[in-house]
């Protein structure tokens, strides 16, 4: 039993531990209403979802090789402006366009962090502020509405109750990166370059080529979030900047990517965005506010960085020992 | 003779002759700007670097200390106006003293984490700062909070000349600085962010070096949110926002290492005059808010990608 438990807790199952957890508590806050088990609030999840999983995978990846890409944001928004703006006559040349602009910008970050030699942190930052001030800057600081509202609605039209165009773009995503990570030697060599940077480059992995070619797939993958999402609203406006962060970062970390890097997994991901969704369907039929969401999301953010954090065990067993011989 | 021209030669690295030439340039193109030496843009100018470097003097220590920055320092700024201004009712020092305490304890909470078991600051940090929005905004309901007393009417004021804000500014810039180099603690700090095993090993107790570091960088940003709610005379969850963005900048663009345990506190109080002459000067010039993102992040690239001689491992 207690083997079980562990095993239960154990990274690679965490994920989906927690979801079976979240997704009984909120049935059980819910039981008697029937709310929760409805097509209509499973359809909202995957629209939550949609929203923010494309994210988290880039979040994940980005974490997956030792990096951070605190870049994606900003991204989000930039390609969501770029979008709609480009769009107005030919949505697929504003598609085009926003996805060309996740590409450039994310593997120019790459570019500079692996030619240079930089942290991420640092780098991102700048992409970040720069993207975001590019969104303004094109928007002029305004929300910018998008015409093809029939769009919009096919995007978001129910298909077999719980699904959308939206919420399937998103999933076909993510069953492409498991597949890339589960079978081909690019994923083999994504989770060794986080694992251990150098023994990979020593082992003859183009180190350098991965960590360049992660960040080039996440700006691809934000600026796929951002088409999606503004077509999905019909409109473009610069979101803040830490609402999108939180949850993006929340929902790969829970997902079992290790901040270490070298250990993840895209289904892992997927299912560390749904807890997210769920509790936030879960709290909106209890009628709690969004306040508590954020709360909620913070605190499983600290819980999960004190967990994962490399000296976590070195202190408790030092204060154990402390204990033990005072 | 000869050995201080080479070692004037040697120490004008491309970096620091970029920095030179890029100030140089930015004074040039500040002085040919219209109106940048009036009086109205002088002292708002003032205003903006005495705000934004007391967060660039908190920013700095976590920098220094090796955790690059904290995401949170903003919210951090907004919390503590709104704590100054709803403890008014107890007079005016014990308010600020509360407001600077609170800064101070929830900044420190992270370094707790971070410090004790090395969990990811920037982690650390947004996870903090989505639970300083979400509790705010469930207490104050998005509300803005009027004063609960008066008696900030001074710091409104000017003392020989200059904005009341700006000298403690000054005063919370040359603390930080004697902090950093005359304390032990200080010290402790530097070496930390300079190579955490070996600041270990000669003795340093690395965990309390970063809960000071952060417990510093927390008060510094309730300064910066006391002195903020009394110029606007209310408190509000927005009135912080981007600072911490715009004091990371600072501190990147003063020269502060971002790997950490070098640099120092002037050295982002410089950073803040760059930053916020280039805001007035776009300003002055027609460039709307929108622009300033976008320079400060571009040069925000620039500088980070300028420090990667320093970076290379």
């Amino acid at each position: 039993m207690m083997a079980l438990c562990r095993n239960a807790f154990a990274r690679d199952l965490r994920p989906y531990t927690l979801l079976g957890i979240v997704i009984v508590i909120v049935g059980v806050i819910d039981h008697g209403t029937g709310f929760f088990f409805r097509g209509a609030t499973l359809f909202s999840i995957m629209q939550i979802f949609a929203t923010y999983g494309l994210v988290s995978l880039a979040v994940g990846l980005s974490l997956l090789v030792r990096e951070f890409d605190i870049s994606v944001a900003g991204m989000v928004s930039l390609a969501g402006a770029v979008a709609v703006l480009a769009g107005a006559r030919d949505p697929w040349l504003g598609v085009g366009l926003a996805l060309l602009v996740g590409l450039v910008g994310g593997a120019a970050q790459g570019l500079i962090i692996t030619r240079l030699g930089l942290g991420s942190v640092g780098v991102t930052l700048g992409g970040l502020l720069s993207f975001q001030g590019l969104t303004y800057v094109l928007t002029g600081n305004q929300s910018i509405s998008f015409d093809h509202v029939e769009l919009a609605l096919a995007l978001n039209a129910p298909i077999g109750v719980v699904l959308s165009v939206r919420s399937m773009i998103v999933i076909a995503a993510f069953v492409l990166a498991a597949v890339v990570m589960q079978f081909s030697r690019v994923g083999r060599d994504i989770l060794a370059t986080g694992g251990d940077r150098r023994a990979s480059t020593m082992a003859g992995v183009n180190t350098g080529g991965i960590v360049f070619g992660v960040f080039a797939a996440s700006g691809l993958l934000c600026a796929l979030s951002g088409v999606v999402l503004s077509y999905g609203l019909a409109a473009a406006s610069p979101a803040a900047l830490s609402d999108v962060l939180a949850p993006a970062a929340a929902g790969a970390i829970i997902g079992g990517v290790s901040v270490v890097g070298g250990r993840g997994r895209p289904a892992g991901i997927a299912a560390g965005v749904l807890v997210l969704c769920v509790l936030r369907s879960g709290l909106n039929a209890a009628g709690a506010s969004a306040d508590m969401l954020d709360i909620a999301t913070g605190l499983v953010l600290l819980l999960i960085a004190v967990l994962d954090a490399p000296e976590l065990a070195r202190r408790l067993t030092e204060w154990r020992l402390h204990r033990r011989g005072a | 003779m000869t050995g201080a021209l080479l070692r004037v030669t040697r120490a004008a690295s491309p970096a620091l002759l970029l920095r030179g030439g890029g100030g140089g340039a930015l004074l040039i193109w500040a002085l040919l700007t219209p109106g940048f030496l009036s009086r109205l843009s002088l002292l708002s100018m003032l205003s903006a670097i005495s705000f934004v470097g007391c967060v660039t003097v908190g920013m700095g220590f976590i920098t220094i200390s090796g955790n690059i920055m904290s995401l949170a320092l903003g919210a951090t700024v907004s919390a503590a106006s709104v704590v100054f201004m709803a403890s008014l009712g107890a007079g005016l020092v014990p308010a600020v003293l509360i407001a600077l305490l609170f800064g101070a304890a929830i900044t420190a909470a992270q370094g707790v984490v971070v410090g004790y078991f090395r969990a990811n600051a920037i982690l650390v940090s947004i996870a903090a700062l989505t639970l300083i929005l979400g509790i705010a905004a469930h207490l104050t309901g998005g509300e803005r909070i009027y004063p609960g007393g008066d008696g900030f009417a001074f710091f409104k004021g000017r003392i020989w000349m200059l904005p009341f804000e700006t000298w403690l500014f000054a005063g919370c810039a040359l603390a930080g600085q004697a902090i950093l180099s005359f304390t032990r603690i200080g010290r402790d700090i530097i070496m930390t962010g300079s190579n955490r095993e070996a600041a270990r090993t000669v003795g340093v107790d690395v965990p309390i070096a970063v809960i000071a570091a952060y417990a510093i960088a927390g008060a510094t940003s309730a300064l910066a949110g006391i002195l903020l709610a009394a110029r606007y005379g209310s408190g509000d969850m927005d009135i912080g926002g981007g600072y911490e963005y715009r004091a990371i900048a600072a501190v990147l663009v003063g020269g502060i290492a971002i790997r950490g345990g070098a640099g120092s506190v002037l050295r982002g109080c410089a950073g803040v005059v760059v930053i916020t002459v280039i805001e007035m000067v776009l300003r002055l010039r027609g460039y709307g808010e929108e622009w300033q993102y976008l320079i400060t992040g571009l040069v925000l690239l620039g500088v980070v990608m300028a420090q990667s001689e320093g970076t290379r491992r």
